[in-house]
């Protein structure tokens, strides 16, 4: 194996080495980070991030970037609890009411990305002000359907869904399959351990619904063409402007998978806070994934490990008792960095 | 250069120049009919404070948008600039030195503190070609977290009482026939005599339209300010005209973070306190102000003068919009629109915008 082969190799796995070297040292910092509960946590709370990271490389990939994603999902979040609120207090049945504010948090949430793409794609605005328009758009919205405030008073069905588990272990002494089980003392509550979140297997079947879109059909291919060269996509007779709006489309479908799923695991709907940062992580995680942001590389599992990434981070900082703030710092340079390696270094991306 | 323009496109040529001034002539008037107590000197003044904010962003933006970049930082620079004023502030106050002199050297190490991410986006962009959205995006992030950290996710208190003083203070203080007093009302006066005083020229607002002006002067009169739309203009083109394009375009990017770390000390000496999220909300206004003013987000054109008319536009309509007792938080909307619209327009009718060269 050449030096060159090998500095691609490392280039491209270092993000599993790096999330495995990140598992040891919160091991050791943090109490109680290598046990179940905590591996569990991580997955549950990572997979409204999962989903808006996945959108995004999408649109990565095609070389463009999605700056609308966070606050999409903060307006879908606030939209979907409000139907759900609503419905249920007119009295119908709490999963009827949860059913129809999933449907309408992802049916809406098909129109923010239609009018990124067409802007983006028919009308030719850069992708970063086209969603940077968006994200006003978007946030605006959230903020007057919501006045401010987060919509509460669901029906206890939406946490028994976003909140609920496979599986659930109190150590030693019960193992139950579904259901919480019942007549705990306020103890062996605490010590329940949920295994497997129903939030995360839906998030990981859309993520791997969307994988394979991405990497085994033609669609997926054409992606990658038009990251890799426009031009030569367009002339190689690839409907370019109509696969850049779908791209988009399914960035902001993603993004509102991201607030239902949200809405459901926290069972209130909120807008995102503009120092909240959503769009930012996403795009990290996708970059730490092993996508450049010039277009033409990324993947559905790297990027699933570049927010594993991030979410170990986070809960790693907090168990330690750090502020998590650090993590923001770390995903800014990591960006950049991501950036300029790619461009001094692209043997390291490119094969 | 062709002066002359003729028949339609004049038209839409003057149209386009003029459009902005319409628009904020018709908020005047608008908000004056329906609102309540609008159209006094008291409203305006308060105007004045409220887009202090959005015009020292907005300022050190125009700078960027001419050279055809874009800074996404500018909103959390301001923020961990009002939390570095702020934290010097309290902490020189500890150590028991003088309130105007701690005050002064939180304002003075917050402004040069905040040239650093500047510097770094600048470095990034002119010397390792980092695109600008992705420099200042990951900046985003890192101003953030750090100035979290600095202020360990509290806003800061406990500042000196003389800073709420300057921030809220006015330049001239007058009571018609009795006194003229510079900075503080005038002593050992009645009540009602408090009442009639006319209090003039916001201290921030004062202090951020000095910054303004020099800066407008340096992009409309100087040789710098020229080579910045030359910049914008054709990159190629200004590199090869010798121009040092690189050292040109840090000095912008420093321009455009030092006002974002002026925000932030103002906003430490309107609210007296120190906030990481300060400026959070105002990065897409500041935008949105240059790009009202007929900046092209291309490059190459924009103005001190147009960037000021898209800040009062913008904070007309917030404070109209409180004046009515409207929710705010359609601006947002709003002025989400009016970016795309800009694009979109800058596109299609180059003639609005560019200039008949």
């Amino acid at each position: 194996m050449s030096r060159t082969q090998l500095v691609a190799r490392i280039g491209r796995n270092w993000v599993v080495l790096f999330l495995f070297l990140l598992c040891v040292i919160f091991s050791f910092t943090g109490r109680g980070f290598l046990s179940l509960k905590t591996l569990n946590n991580i997955l549950l709370t990572s997979s409204p991030a999962l989903l808006l990271a996945a959108g995004e490389t999408f649109v990565i990939i095609t070389g463009g970037i999605d700056l609308s994603v966070g606050f999409v999902r903060g307006l879908i979040s606030v939209i979907s609890a409000i139907v759900i609120r609503d419905l249920y207090a007119l009295g119908y049945s709490p999963y009827f009411a949860i059913f129809c504010g999933i449907v309408v948090g992802v049916l809406l949430g098909l129109l923010p990305g239609l009018v990124n793409g067409i802007l983006v794609a028919r009308f030719r605005v850069p992708p970063f002000i086209a969603t940077l328009g968006m994200y006003g758009i978007a946030n605006g919205l959230a903020l007057r359907y919501s006045k401010g405030f987060p919509i509460t008073f669901l029906p206890d069905e939406v946490g028994e869904i976003g909140n609920g588990f496979f599986f659930y272990l109190l150590p030693g002494r019960l193992f139950t399959v579904f259901e919480k089980p019942l007549g705990l003392t306020e103890a062996e509550a605490r010590n329940l351990v949920g295994i497997v979140p129903y939030a995360t297997v839906i998030a990981f079947a859309l993520l791997f619904v969307f994988g394979f879109v991405l990497s085994k059909t033609q669609f997926g291919q054409h992606i990658y063409a038009i990251g890799g060269n426009i031009d030569a996509a367009r002339r190689a007779g690839i409907p370019v402007e109509k696969h850049l709006i779908r791209v988009y489309v399914i960035s902001s479908l993603f993004a509102a998978f991201s607030g239902v799923l949200s809405t459901l695991i926290f069972s209130i709907g909120t807008h995102t806070q503009f120092a909240a940062s959503l769009e930012l992580f996403a795009i990290a995680a996708v970059v730490i994934g092993g996508a450049s942001l010039m277009g033409g590389k990324g993947s559905i599992l790297g990027t699933a490990l570049g927010v594993f990434v991030l979410s170990v981070l986070e809960v790693g900082f907090l168990m330690s008792g750090i502020l998590p703030f650090y993590r923001y710092i770390a995903v800014g340079t990591i960006l950049v960095f991501a950036v300029v390696i790619d461009q001094l270094f692209p043997e390291i991306v490119y094969d | 250069m062709e002066r002359v323009m003729v028949g339609q496109k004049e038209w839409l040529y003057r149209l386009g120049r003029a459009w902005v001034a319409f628009f904020l002539l018709s908020e005047i008037v608008v908000f004056s009919i329906i609102g309540t107590g609008f159209f006094s000197a008291r409203n305006f003044q308060n105007i004045l404070v409220a887009a202090t904010t959005i015009l020292l962003l907005a300022a050190g933006e125009t700078f960027v948008i001419i050279t055809g970049g874009i800074d996404l930082s500018v909103g959390f620079v301001m923020g961990l600039a009002c939390v570095v004023s702020a934290k010097i502030m309290v902490m020189l106050q500890a150590a028991s030195v003088p309130q105007g002199l701690a005050i002064l050297l939180g304002c003075a190490g917050a402004l040069l503190f905040g040239l650093l991410p500047g510097l770094v986006n600048g470095a990034l962009v002119a010397k390792l070609r980092v695109p600008p959205f992705i420099a200042t995006f990951g900046m985003y992030g890192v101003a953030y977290g750090l100035s979290e950290i600095l202020c360990n996710n509290v806003p800061i208190s406990g500042l000196p009482p003389l800073v709420g003083f300057i921030g809220n203070g006015y330049l001239l203080y007058y009571l018609p026939g009795k006194a003229l007093t510079f900075f503080g009302p005038p002593q050992g006066i009645s009540r009602a005599d408090i009442r009639a005083m006319i209090l003039l020229f916001p201290n921030v607002f004062v202090f951020s339209i000095i910054a303004v002006a020099i800066f407008g002067f340096v992009l409309a009169r100087t040789q710098f300010g020229q080579h910045i739309y030359a910049i914008g203009g054709n990159i190629d083109a200004a590199r090869r005209a010798g121009i040092p394009v690189e050292k040109h375009l840090i000095r912008v990017y420093m321009i455009s973070s030092f006002f974002a770390a002026m925000g932030g000390v103002m906003y430490t000496l309107r609210f007296v306190t120190g906030r990481a999220d300060a400026g959070a909300a105002r990065m897409l206004d500041s935008v949105v102000a240059v790009v009202i003013g007929g900046a092209s987000l291309y490059g190459g054109t924009g103005s001190m003068v147009g960037s000021i008319i898209g800040t009062l536009i913008i904070a007309m309509l917030e404070t109209g919009m409180v004046n009515l007792g409207l929710p705010t938080y359609n601006k947002y909307v709003y002025v989400g629109i009016i970016l795309v619209l800009a694009v979109l327009i800058d596109q299609f009718f180059p003639e609005f915008v560019r200039k008949g060269e």
